[in-house]
């Protein structure tokens, strides 16, 4: 199928192009140079076109948000998705699998990265993203609290850590490294947290200093096409700011030697507005957004996720076990909790962000303060789905990004003082143009997952995942800015019309995207005689058990890594 | 204006009866009432099909439903002002998000009662079962104002995270009354199954029957005559008449206010 989008306004970052009235031609699923006179014409004047969208960090798959769906019946009670010739679904904050897939392409995103994988329970990430429509996938795999990676680390093992990073991410088809609380959920196993970066946890006697910067090391010598992705300790505590940016100095010196893709950074800082508040309680609270903004403008070697508050009520879910515990002692809310034997742990609890409240009045405004002054090359627009809230709030925080005006109705008529007080938003005048709009929705992902050879952009050669919004690119007004962006008048999946005016027309299933590393057979024979021994003493279930099946995708697209030299 | 539905003939698929709010229905006629699409089961029906409908003068938004059965529900959900009148038994979420008017039961209430409901009156002259006044399953938010009288017996958890308003029973009750508690006075004439306010955080609940135990993580706080509950400061509060023994908890929590108020005559066993 041939097609030819006309006369669009192009926004292309990474290929330089801001703004330029031009046609994009289609053809097998890939953007191509030029069309036959077959080609079917869609008429996109008047009309902003841009790559599909990225969501670099969402909680979308797998044990803990299920566990979210299944202990809050209310949030399915909240918001019903009935349409027909699609599959029914529910939920608001933990939309099920369905609605999951058609709201992300409703708005013109077509991939999203599932953010914290257990080895353990990959199968179930699998077998969600399996029933996860119209979107591709790929899940990041938790290592900051493994028992293997942190005795090889410990033991400064780096190859026998990279040989076992490696083997894990074929064995649960991952996609790059994640890092939650490094070390600090093995110490919640012992019922203790972690403070600060080198604080140790018991019994490994490891920091979650070594823990990044070994594994940050581990995946450059992997030659791993995403960076370390990473949720430094410390999340939602005051005067945390310190520790974020400790751990964004401790791997500044890491070289980035990626096999595969364009990435210029090691170090990926997930939901960084959990992670810049200042103060010493909640009583002083205040934001240092422009402080971590003022660090990563001036480093080559970060790039940061905001997870905007986006003020709903939702549900938070994250590896982060002690963190979670916290948050239910202090709003009294139900609580889930689980213990991943050797790898990791997770909990849930639902939250109301209340913009009448103070504390989330000033997180919200964190958020804000660290888009406004980051250079747009360097951030990326998340909510950390359903965290700071549901990725169908993104349309709301561009409108929040572009127009100063809205941005101050909420500041001075929505939210509680504190936002004004303790924060800059006030004062900021930046408002982000659709470039930069482009930027921070999908460019900036592309690159930083090493993914930018073909998507996030719309040179010749890349895969025509497209989306089509009907706006003027100077638009204003907010509620026109907050509409393009939510429903989508066209979006393209794999050359194919999938959504037409906000309307998912064609269900489509995307690919589930892993990577395989190669490496030396003498390094893979030592790894695995470790292994067998950790299976047989502590694991629950039997090496051979441990593999995802063939079979749990709808097609899995492998990138390949030879790395066989390194022993 | 006044609404009067019959239900033709007993049904077994249970119908919703939401829409049919007597401030939506005001000022409709008999054919358009007859109009109005419910769902039942898995398909829509029209009143019209399982109803005989008329209409007499009232100065009020009023509607009767007679011949009901337990397979009526979502009865006065959403409501804010008028009144629904119930010859019979009523089914499942009477009066659920409730804001205002009144409703009365002249029969016995399934589960959810007032569920969530912000405010108005709900009379329910028979028995209501588990669940009167409480939130969504799963959710926190119960009940918040209004007042909600039953005449009977209720089940269990009634006043489940209850934050304001007050719920009355002159019968006897289940299990768990006033668990996760917020606010709000529960009172109940007969007896109590037991575990009475577990993990309640604010509010009271009043028994003047039998209680065979109150939780360990309550402190008994003496005894006292013709006490006077008040839930917040500025509150003139509430007078109830008697001698109860009074207990604050629940202390599985921290710092909690909640106030239980137990008969002494019929509890010489406790205190």
């Amino acid at each position: 199928m041939e097609y030819i989008i006309k006369n669009g306004i192009v926004f292309d970052p990474l290929n330089k192009i801001d703004g330029e009235q031009m046609d994009i031609c289609i053809k097998d699923g890939i953007i191509v140079e030029s069309v036959s006179k077959d080609a079917k014409v869609i008429d996109a004047s008047g009309c902003v076109v841009m790559a599909g969208g990225i969501d670099s960090h969402t909680h979308i798959s797998g044990p803990k948000v299920n566990t979210g769906r299944m202990m809050r019946p209310e949030d399915s009670y909240k918001e019903v998705y009935l349409k027909r010739g699609l599959k029914p679904g529910t939920g608001f904050s933990v939309p099920t699998t369905y609605k999951t897939g058609y709201q992300y392409c409703e708005m013109g995103y077509t991939l999203a990265i599932e953010a914290a994988m257990p080895p353990l329970k990959a199968k179930h990430v699998h077998d969600e993203f399996v029933d996860t429509p119209q979107i591709d996938k790929a899940a990041l795999t938790l290592f900051g609290n493994n028992w293997m990676v942190m005795r090889y680390l410990k033991e400064k093992e780096y190859e026998l850590c990279a040989a076992y990073v490696a083997w894990v991410l074929k064995i649960t088809r991952g996609f790059a490294i994640k890092i939650v609380n490094p070390g600090g959920t093995e110490a919640w196993g012992w019922g203790k947290n972690v403070h600060g970066l080198d604080d140790p946890t018991p019994y490994f006697n490891i920091t979650g200093r070594e823990i990044v910067r070994g594994l940050c090391k581990v995946n450059e010598i992997l030659g791993l096409p995403h960076s370390i992705h990473v949720h430094p300790n410390d999340l939602g505590h005051p005067g945390n700011w310190k520790t974020t940016i400790e751990t964004m100095d401790c791997v500044k010196d890491i070289e980035p030697k990626p096999k595969y893709g364009e990435r210029e950074t090691v170090y990926y800082n997930a939901h960084v507005q959990f992670h810049s508040y200042g103060g010493t309680s909640w009583k002083d609270f205040e934001s240092k957004g422009v402080e971590i903004a003022e660090y990563v403008n001036k480093s080559d070697h970060v790039v940061v996720d905001v997870g905007q508050i986006t003020l709903d009520e939702t549900t938070t879910m994250t590896a982060d076990g002690p963190m979670e515990y916290d948050l239910h002692v202090s709003t009294g809310n139900k609580w889930a909790n689980c213990d991943v034997e050797l790898e990791t742990g997770s909990g849930v609890v639902p939250f109301n962000y209340s913009p009448k409240g103070p504390v989330y009045s000033v997180q919200w405004a964190v958020g804000l303060d660290i888009f406004l002054n980051t250079d747009p090359s360097k951030v990326i627009l998340a909510t950390d789905h359903p965290n700071g809230g549901p990725f169908t709030r993104f349309s709301r925080i561009i409108a929040w990004l572009m127009s100063k005006k809205y941005r101050d109705y909420w500041l001075n008529e929505v939210v509680h003082k504190w936002a004004r007080t303790r924060s800059s938003v006030g004062d900021n005048d930046k408002e982000y143009t659709m470039y930069e709009i482009a930027q921070i929705t999908r460019a900036n992902q592309a690159k930083v997952l090493g993914l930018s050879l073909e998507r996030g952009h719309l040179g010749v050669g890349a895969i025509a995942d497209i989306a089509i919004y009907e706006i003027n690119p100077e638009e204003k007004d907010p509620k026109v800015i907050e509409r393009a962006f939510r429903y989508a008048k066209y979006t393209f999946k794999k050359g194919e019309i999938v959504v037409k005016d906000g309307e998912v027309v064609k269900e489509v299933f995307g690919d589930t995207i892993y990577v395989d590393v190669k490496i030396d057979e003498s390094l893979k024979k030592e790894l695995m005689k470790d292994l067998r021994e950790v299976f047989k003493k502590y694991y629950t279930v039997q090496m051979e058990n441990y593999k995802v099946p063939e079979y749990l995708a709808n097609n899995w697209k492998v990138i390949k890594i030879d790395n066989s030299q390194i022993s | 204006m006044e609404v009067i539905l019959k239900l033709k003939e007993d049904i077994i698929i249970p119908v919703e009866l939401d829409a049919l709010l007597p401030e939506k229905m005001e000022g409709m006629d008999v054919e358009e009432i007859k109009d109005i699409e419910i769902p039942q089961g898995r398909t829509t029906v029209k009143v019209g099909d399982l109803f005989d409908v008329e209409i007499e003068e009232s100065d009020i938004p009023r509607m009767t439903i007679k011949n009901s059965s337990f397979k009526l529900k979502r009865v006065g959900e959403g409501m804010t002002t008028g009144e629904i009148v119930i010859e019979g038994d009523v089914g499942m979420h009477l009066g659920a998000d409730m804001k205002g008017g009144r409703i009365v039961v002249n029969g016995n209430v399934d589960n959810w009662a007032g569920q969530g409901m912000k405010g108005g009156e709900l009379i329910i002259k028979g028995n209501a079962r588990d669940y009167v006044g409480s939130a969504y399953r799963g959710g926190y938010k119960g009940m918040s104002g209004g007042l909600i009288v039953v005449e009977g017996n209720a089940g269990h958890e009634i006043g489940e995270h209850i934050h304001g308003g007050m719920i009355y029973i002159k019968g006897n009750v289940g299990y768990f009354t006033g668990i996760h508690a917020k606010g709000g006075i529960i009172k109940i004439d007969g007896d109590v199954l037991g575990r009475l306010g577990a993990e309640m955080i604010k509010g009271a609940i009043v028994v003047k029957g039998r209680v065979p135990e109150v939780l360990p993580s309550f402190k008994y706080e003496g005894i006292v005559e013709n006490p006077v509950i008040k839930l917040k400061k500025k509150e003139e509060g509430v007078r109830i008449e008697g001698v109860y023994h009074m207990f604050t908890g629940d202390y599985v929590n921290k710092k909690p206010k909640g106030q239980l108020y137990i008969s002494v005559d019929r509890n010489p066993h406790l205190g």
